[in-house]
């Protein structure tokens, strides 16, 4: 089995059916990254698909430097990022889903050895986010999620160190803010939303 | 909410499985490359690679008609009736006069 570099030089000098052993290889990497900011898994396919379409785009881009799967991955993120930007305005129109009782029983619970399982902490989180700019929901999955360092984040969004950090300060307090509101009221109400971020 | 409680809905977050890709999407990805490739091969070439393209053509298609402008010219001369440069000479020599007599 070749390589990521060895398919690479096949693709360049003139085979691209290889292109599709690239995606096979990356493919549930980029479902998993995309995953954390769709929740909708035809709209996950769709990003995924674009996602690939732009790195086949780039493939002359791509310098070797760094392993390809961290390339990728990267696009994969921007591709997402674009996304929740085109999506605000989208999801501010439609309203709010409904959050299941396990996750608001945990959230009212003073117990800390209280576990929630992994579907309704997404379900949760994922609603809080929703308070949140894009550019701050990518720094706080990247971050705490994905386990990302300072340096890959702020090369996604073209931004200093200094300034995710700061970026990431603020966004945890917003989301603890917007968790805070769902313990209070169940629920977020749209008209809550935050304008004007960026 | 505290900060214990934030890192236990992070922790529970993270471990929560990807949809898993349909076993056709590489296929699908590669589908779709291919269309666009396709759609995108005309605007890839500069005019130099279209006249390149079209040289061949177009060097065939003027020798053929040389070789039938000569192929005519040797039968006219073969059939004894007048040359092509003849006539030609001749029709301009009877427009000049009619112009100058004008």
């Amino acid at each position: 089995m070749s390589d990521d570099a060895e398919l690479l030089q096949r693709i360049r000098d003139g085979a691209p059916d290889d292109f599709a052993e690239i995606v096979r290889r990356h493919q549930s990497r980029v479902f998993a990254i995309l995953h954390r900011y769709e929740r909708d898994g035809q709209r996950v396919e769709d990003l995924a698909q674009e996602t690939f379409l732009k790195v086949w785009r780039a493939l002359g881009q791509f310098d070797g430097r760094a392993p390809l799967e961290h390339w990728i991955s990267r696009i994969a993120v921007r591709t997402a990022l674009d996304h929740l930007r085109k999506d605000k305005r989208r999801k501010n129109e439609i309203g709010f889903p409904e959050l299941g009782e396990d996750a608001l029983d945990w959230l009212r619970s003073d117990d800390e050895k209280s576990e929630l399982d992994a579907r309704s902490a997404a379900e949760l989180l994922a609603l809080a986010m929703r308070e949140l700019s894009p550019d701050d929901r990518v720094v706080i999955t990247m971050q705490e999620i994905e386990g990302c360092p300072v340096r890959e984040i702020s090369a996604v969004l073209g931004v200093s160190g200094i300034a995710v950090r700061v970026r990431a300060v603020r966004a945890r307090a917003k989301l603890k803010r917007a968790l805070e509101k769902i313990d209070k009221d169940g629920q977020l109400q749209p008209a809550q939303s935050t304008k004007g971020e960026t | 909410m505290n900060e214990k409680k934030l890192k236990q809905l992070f922790s529970a977050a993270r471990r929560e499985p990807a949809p898993a890709p349909n076993p056709d999407f590489a296929a699908d990805v590669l589908r779709s490359v291919r269309q666009e490739a396709q759609s995108k091969s005309p605007d890839q070439f500069s005019i130099f690679d279209q006249l390149n393209r079209w040289f061949p053509r177009a060097a065939l298609a003027a020798a053929a008609v040389i070789v039938l402008c000569v192929a005519a010219d040797y039968g006219l001369t073969a059939a004894g009736l007048p040359e092509l440069s003849d006539s030609v000479s001749q029709a301009s020599s009877q427009l000049f006069f009619d112009v100058e007599d004008l």
